[in-house]
């Protein structure tokens, strides 16, 4: 997208230094409600970080406290060694780009894009000559003095970005950047921030409730349920390896099973579902007493199928149910079965259900394998809504 | 055979309400229009139709003083003093606007307030302010007691459309020129104004025709020397001569002149943003 990565030359005031951002216990309250709570993250210099969560999960306020926009009720940020509580944005080396873009409409996209550098007095003539430069970067000076609203969703966030890259920033927040735009321009924009980020080397901190966004951009993922961190991982091991429950159930793509530890000990554990249900994990990292209450995993792609009742005896990892629906996705079939309280779902391979497929009402029995069965931190506590893909 | 399809042929309740809307045009338009040819009559001096031998004498007789009352006199202080209530009516609109977009302790009851003296009826209002001045020892003028009493019949309408206009306000367009360095008030005169900007006209223009048009308001408060509206009132018990209508014509046309001008403002800023420059 940028012809040039070198927009350390157009900067006005040298900001040096690391875009590292830690966040110490930080709290923030709205009247008597928790927005965050005791929140401890560390997003490393120069990555792609994703804060994923539903709505009301306090991402976006995580990212306003980073900017400068919401102070916290207590704790302390630090951009590279400095720590920002109090300061503007423009001394902590940040730039915002908003959901709705937010720019000005009485203002050129030239105008906009300058406006920092009439904020701070840069003569006209130098300001629209840089702002001209940057709006070359992305491919946009053909459309220098046309009003914000005459663009489209794709060319008024590459004006936002151009906006907010002239402030030569340590560290990029982005808000929903992608949610205005239609499926299309999101999955070709999306690309395009990616190599934004990897071109420039700065940090990313990108805000989206939608996990194939969460995992297809970011070095890390931060999920979030209301005021908490779940989570904070590489994208690989949030999808593959959730920690809890909800993480699992957010990222979609797991089932999970719930049961009473029977056996622990040498990598294997034993459980026990209320269903009389027998699950065994091939090598569990940690081992849990007898009796006590367990949660694990099981990636929806790892589980086979086989049509039919079952032989009455609870196999070793296996459910029995009825099949509630089955959504053709094109390299696999999404197939959702009803079990004792709860559904399962299977992501079948299209040749795999093509071979023996299954329709709505048939009887099916799931098997999956011991090395699949993935252990969790935290009990589950209850059917969440099924996020899943 | 079934009923042929209808490709959007209009419905007879069309006509009904067209020939109502018209009614209703000619109802608002139609005494207007028999005022300004009638004050082109001639020197026949009639106050009915028909016109005969138009002429503009009575435009002439109109800036004579001699004969119907101080027109000019009065002119020239509802003109200063509408445009006195327009510039107060957006000052204090616009902060007060901005003061309430940040919910304060009592905020509502004060724009409670505000919106009651709407209810209040104007000439128990007048009366009250003459009271009042004359217990105080002041003395009403036109740029005394009756620009309070015009302010308090403006302000009311300013403050909505304020609300309205500021209420629609992203508030990511102050918060975006806050990431990108700019100062409280750089926020304020280089996003904020120029955003609201035809909702400031608007109110500019209610602040003006509220006040040059206003009677009851201005009845008692406006002291020895009266404005338009109550020199018109007073022509129309003794002056029997189309100087009347040329009056009414010239008061609508600075009344339309105004509102001209305010609407082009807006039109002009509305297509610069949407065309470019």
């Amino acid at each position: 997208m940028m012809a040039n990565p070198n927009l350390q030359g157009t900067s006005v005031a040298a900001q040096p230094g690391s875009g590292e951002i830690r966040l110490v216990n930080v709290t923030k309250q709205f009247g008597n409600s928790y927005a965050v709570k005791d929140i401890n993250l560390t997003i490393p210099h120069g990555s792609y970080c994703c804060l994923l969560g539903p709505s009301g999960c306090g991402k976006t306020t995580i990212l306003r406290m980073i900017a400068g926009h919401e102070t916290p009720t207590s704790g302390e940020i630090y951009i590279g060694d400095q720590m920002v509580v109090g300061k503007p944005p423009v001394e902590r080396g940040t730039a915002m780009m908003f959901q709705s873009y937010a720019l000005f409409p009485h203002l050129t996209i030239q105008d906009n894009v300058a406006f920092y550098l009439k904020m701070r007095g840069v003569g006209k003539e130098e300001r629209r000559q840089r702002a001209l430069e940057m709006l070359q970067r992305v491919q946009l000076d053909h459309l220098k003095d046309r009003m914000p609203a005459q663009l489209s969703g794709g060319q008024q966030q590459r004006v936002a970005l151009a906006r907010s890259l002239i402030t030569n920033p340590k560290v990029l927040l982005l808000d929903e950047p992608l949610s205005a735009l239609d499926e299309f321009l999101r999955l070709k924009m999306r690309g395009e921030l990616k190599s934004l980020q990897n071109e420039l080397g700065i940090t990313f901190v990108h805000v989206t409730h939608t996990q194939p966004e969460a995992i297809a951009l970011a070095d890390m993922v931060v999920v979030m349920d209301t005021g908490r961190i779940d989570q904070a991982d590489t994208a690989n091991i949030i999808f593959d390896k959730p920690k809890t429950p909800y993480v699992a159930r957010f990222m979609g793509g797991q089932n999970v099973l719930t049961g009473t530890v029977e056996k622990s000990g040498n990598g294997v554990l034993k459980l026990k579902a209320a269903d009389g249900s027998i699950y065994e994990t091939a090598h569990a990292a940690s081992s849990a007493a007898a009796g006590s209450p367990l949660s694990v995993a099981v990636r929806r792609d790892r589980v086979s199928l086989k049509k039919g009742r079952g032989n009455g005896v609870n196999a070793v990892n296996s459910i029995a149910g009825i099949v509630d629906a089955t959504e053709y996705q094109g390299s696999y079939v999404k197939v959702t079965i009803n079990v004792a309280s709860d559904v399962f779902v299977a992501n079948v391979s299209d040749s795999a259900y093509f071979a023996e497929p299954v329709d709505t009402g048939d009887p099916v029995v799931a098997n999956w394998k011991a090395e699949d069965v993935h252990v969790l931190s935290k009990v589950d506590s209850g059917v969440a809504a099924d996020h899943g893909h | 055979m079934s009923a042929s399809p209808s490709y959007g042929s209009r419905p007879w309740t069309f006509y009904v309400l067209a020939a109502l809307f018209t009614l209703f045009v000619i109802f608002l338009y139609g005494p207007m229009i028999a005022v300004l040819i009638l004050s082109f009559q001639g020197p026949s001096a009639s106050l009915v139709f028909p016109l005969r031998d138009p002429s503009l004498m009575w435009f002439h007789e109109l800036f004579s003083p001699r004969r119907t009352g101080d027109v000019a006199g009065a002119f020239n202080r509802s003109l200063p003093l509408a445009l006195i209530v327009m510039f107060l009516t957006v000052l204090i609109s616009v902060t007060a606007g901005f003061a309430f977009r940040r919910r304060f302790r009592g905020s509502t009851a004060i724009f409670y307030m505000a919106i009651a003296s709407l209810i209040v009826p104007g000439l128990v209002l007048s009366i009250g302010i003459l009271v009042t001045f004359r217990y105080l020892g002041l003395t009403a003028s036109w740029w005394g007691s009756a620009l309070g009493a015009h302010l308090s019949w403006a302000l009311p309408f300013g403050l909505l459309i304020m609300f309205a206009v500021l209420g629609r306000l992203n508030p990511s367009y102050e918060e975006a020129a806050h990431d990108l360095g700019a100062s409280r008030w750089q926020t304020v005169k280089d996003v904020v104004v120029p955003i609201v900007f035809p909702g400031m006209i608007a109110v500019a223009l209610f602040g003006f025709t509220l006040s040059y048009d206003e009677f009851p308001r201005s009845w008692l408060t406006v002291g020895t020397k009266n404005t338009l509206p109550l020199e018109i009132w007073t022509m129309t018990t003794n002056v029997t001569s189309p100087a009347l209508y040329a009056l009414g014509t010239v008061t609508t046309i600075v009344s339309f002149a105004v509102i001209a001008l305010a609407l082009s403002s807006i039109l002009i800023i509305q297509r610069k943003r949407s065309r470019g420059k």
